[in-house]
């Protein structure tokens, strides 16, 4: 036995520390890596008819990936544009939904995080009764609110600022609207547990020392903030990313999500090696991406989660 | 910059803030309870309850709820235990393992949930054939694999909750314990569980909300038994009725009491604990006036007040009839209907006259049979047509007639607005 394994059990004794260890490992290791890795080797086999699994037909391919970026062989196209242009749509979709909610979020953050009050305690219950709603239900809300005989729409018209109603669900508004409204709790709360960190003094210093109040934020709160804004950033990007009900709720009939191609080649074609091959490019575009940015903006990555 | 104008200018920011963060849920709340048939706040037809009789009669709601309660709680037990042993692991684990291991088990917060979905699909498909088990097995049991998705990034949240809070605990307490004689399980038990109550408490409730509201891991996983997420998904997808917002209703109703319930009682605690450090020495050996409920507890005013409202709501619904307010839109709706005939009649009419004088110049021996007939124009493509070149000359008014006679007397007309 290992001397790692022999202080563990010393210390949580025998029964405990086997049950402890047993509990890990099958959430490391049977809920997390094993599934990924299932989900990695699947997506590149062929789909078969249960009964020819494991069989000779049973061998790697690179199909699954390829039809992603040269769409079904003998097509009349050399790309499928249909799904790449769903798929870049996504990620820079998912991008502005951040860079917007991180601009609407850190006001509030700063606000929360340096003032100090009974009141703050209200307003963070009611930061997180939205959270608590059902997701689908927040949808729901905003798809009232931006139906086509929906409230802005009928406010909008009934004050003659528009003739006809205007379609926000086409026009993708509605989604973005709500991508942004599902996410905002998480943007504010990384930023606003650093903010509340920072020491006034050193506001009040910038102050006195004659910063105007925009060099304040750029060279004092928003250097010190930013462990809390890029795990902000990065949890809503991936969220936003990988949202499934807000596109199926709020998006235009013809505008499709990347999640819902994968969700369709599972529940409509039943190609699941193919569903999986289009998670897998998802999950590690997104994370490269993520990394990508730390880079450029100089995160650790230890900093992010804090 | 004028204080006083930043100082308006951040409380109109914070105004706007939150009007979009919870306009929409008031909004929900209020298409509850109007009786247009589409979910909206205006044209306001009749205050009605008949929503919540038709929420709690949909038997799909009912199971989903149910299959919600099954899942929310293996979901719980499962994370819960799991996140308490992660967090264990971490305070104890090697430090050269330490980074990756927290990389590990904090990774599942950041997959995108269809992945995860997907991943355990697959995974425990792949087990359930090498176990050559039937399609029928435990291992491909919606419930079961529901649970197991959710709990792989729920419990991540729980690991963060309770890991804050074991950072504090004195680990000199269990050694104690353990010099003392009691064994590993019972130093647990009895020292380390009381201490991680609070967090354990916090933690089983996060993890049965993520649970309950999850959509993008289940619906992969559900198999046969629907949450009540994925049925709301599906009805919000297809077409969406009030009775979704009385539901939402409930929900927001219910989330504001237990948040104010718990702010009341945290306050409360509060209160006592400053009354207890006031208090002099006499007072102490004596009865010691606590603070009661309410003095100088806003949450618990607000809680009662709200208690308050939902009886008198409820109470009202109970005796409250909207059979003649909507019998009344409904009368008014066939009158605006009635009128559009009356108008669709008279345009016809004045169209038909129209023809007829045009008809009248061209071709005068000639009279047309269907100019006898109130509905001439109906027919007067086939009659018309035949006879000379009118009809053709005006296409553009002959099928609009038609159609808007068709509209008047179908029966699905009258109904269109609800």
């Amino acid at each position: 036995m290992p001397g790692f394994l022999r202080d563990f059990f010393n210390r949580n004794g025998f029964g405990m520390g086997l049950a402890i260890l047993g509990l890990v490992l099958f959430w490391t290791i049977g809920l997390i890596i094993l599934p990924q890795l299932s989900m990695l080797d699947f997506s590149f086999r062929p789909n078969l008819p249960p009964p020819e699994i494991g069989g000779p037909k049973d061998v790697y391919t690179l199909e699954n990936y390829k039809y992603l970026i040269y769409g079904p062989e003998g097509g009349s196209q050399s790309y499928n544009a249909v799904d790449l242009r769903v798929f870049f749509r996504t990620l820079i979709a998912a991008v502005c939904v951040t860079i917007f909610n991180l601009i609407i979020c850190y006001p509030i953050a700063y606000y929360l995080g340096q003032s100090k009050g009974n009141h703050i305690r209200i307003f963070a219950i009611m930061l997180i009764i939205p959270y608590w709603i059902n997701e689908i239900l927040r949808a729901f809300a905003l798809r009232i609110i931006f139906g086509e005989t929906g409230v802005l729409n009928t406010l909008f018209v009934g004050l003659g600022i528009w003739d006809t109603p205007f379609d926000f669900i086409r026009n993708d508004i509605a989604l973005y609207a709500g991508l942004g409204y599902a996410y905002i709790l998480l943007m504010i709360f990384p930023m606003y547990n650093v903010i509340e960190s920072l020491d006034g003094n050193q506001i009040e210093a910038a102050r006195d020392l004659g910063a105007p109040w925009w060099r304040i934020h750029w060279r004092v709160v928003i250097p010190y903030a930013k462990p809390g804004i890029s795990s902000g950033c990065t949890m809503v990007f991936m969220l936003s990313a990988g949202a499934l009900a807000a596109p199926q709720i709020l998006g235009g009939p013809s505008s499709l999500w990347f999640t819902q191609l994968i969700y369709q080649q599972f529940n409509d074609n039943n190609d699941w090696p193919q569903g999986a091959a289009y998670a897998i490019v998802l999950l590690v575009t997104c994370i490269l991406f993520v990394l990508a940015m730390m880079r450029l903006f100089k995160v650790n990555m230890g900093d992010i989660g804090k | 910059m004028n204080m006083s104008f930043l100082r308006i200018s951040i409380w109109v920011y914070l105004a706007i803030f939150f009007a979009y963060l919870l306009g929409p849920l008031v909004i929900m709340s209020i298409t509850a309870f109007n009786s247009s048939g589409f979910p909206r706040m205006s044209p306001w037809e009749c205050l009605t309850f008949q929503w919540f009789g038709e929420l709690f009669q949909d038997q799909r709601i009912l199971n989903g709820i149910k299959n919600s309660l099954i899942i929310g709680a293996g979901t719980v037990v499962l994370s819960v235990a799991m996140g308490l042993a992660g967090a264990l692991m971490l305070t104890q684990i090697w430090p050269k393992l330490r980074a990756t291991y927290y990389t590990i088990i904090i990774a599942p917060i950041l997959i995108p949930g269809v992945v995860l979905g997907i991943s355990t699909l697959v995974f425990w498909d792949r087990i359930n054939r090498m176990l050559g088990l039937g399609a029928d097995s435990f291992l491909s049991n919606g419930i079961f694999l529901t649970v197991i998705g959710q709990s792989t990034f729920i419990a991540s949240y729980c690991m963060l909750v309770l890991v804050a809070r074991l950072q504090r605990y004195d680990l000199a307490l269990t050694e104690a314990a353990l010099d003392l004689g009691a064994t590993h399980a019972q130093a647990f038990r009895k020292i380390l569980l009381p201490f991680m109550r609070p967090a354990i408490a916090s933690a089983a409730v996060l993890a049965f909300l993520a649970s309950f509201e999850n959509y993008n891991t289940t619906t992969f996983t559900f198999g046969e038994y629907p949450t009540l997420t994925i049925e709301l998904a599906q009805k919000v997808r297809y077409g969406i009725t009030p009775a979704i917002s009385a539901l939402a209703f409930i929900i927001v109703a219910l989330t504001v009491f237990f948040a104010l319930l718990n702010e009341a009682k945290l306050k409360r605690q509060e209160l006592v604990a400053a009354a207890r450090k006031e208090a002099t020495v006499e007072e102490l050996a004596g009865k010691i006036k606590l603070p009661s409920f309410f003095s100088g507890n806003m949450a618990a005013v607000l809680l009662v007040m709200f208690a308050v409202a939902t009886i008198t709501v409820v109470g009202t619904a109970m005796a409250y009839n909207p059979a003649q307010c909507i019998a009344d839109v409904k009368e008014e709706k066939r009158l605006e209907a009635e009128q559009r005939i009356q108008e669709l009649r008279k345009q016809r009419e004045e169209q038909r006259k129209q023809r007829e004088a045009e008809q009248g110049d061209a071709q005068q021996s000639t009279p047309k049979p269907s100019n006898n007939s109130g509905f001439g124009n109906v027919f007067a493509p086939n009659t018309l047509g035949g006879q000379d070149d009118e009809s053709s000359a005006e296409p553009d008014n002959q099928p609009s007639g038609n159609s808007g006679f068709g509209n008047v007397f179908d029966p699905n007309s009258l109904k269109t607005d609800e």
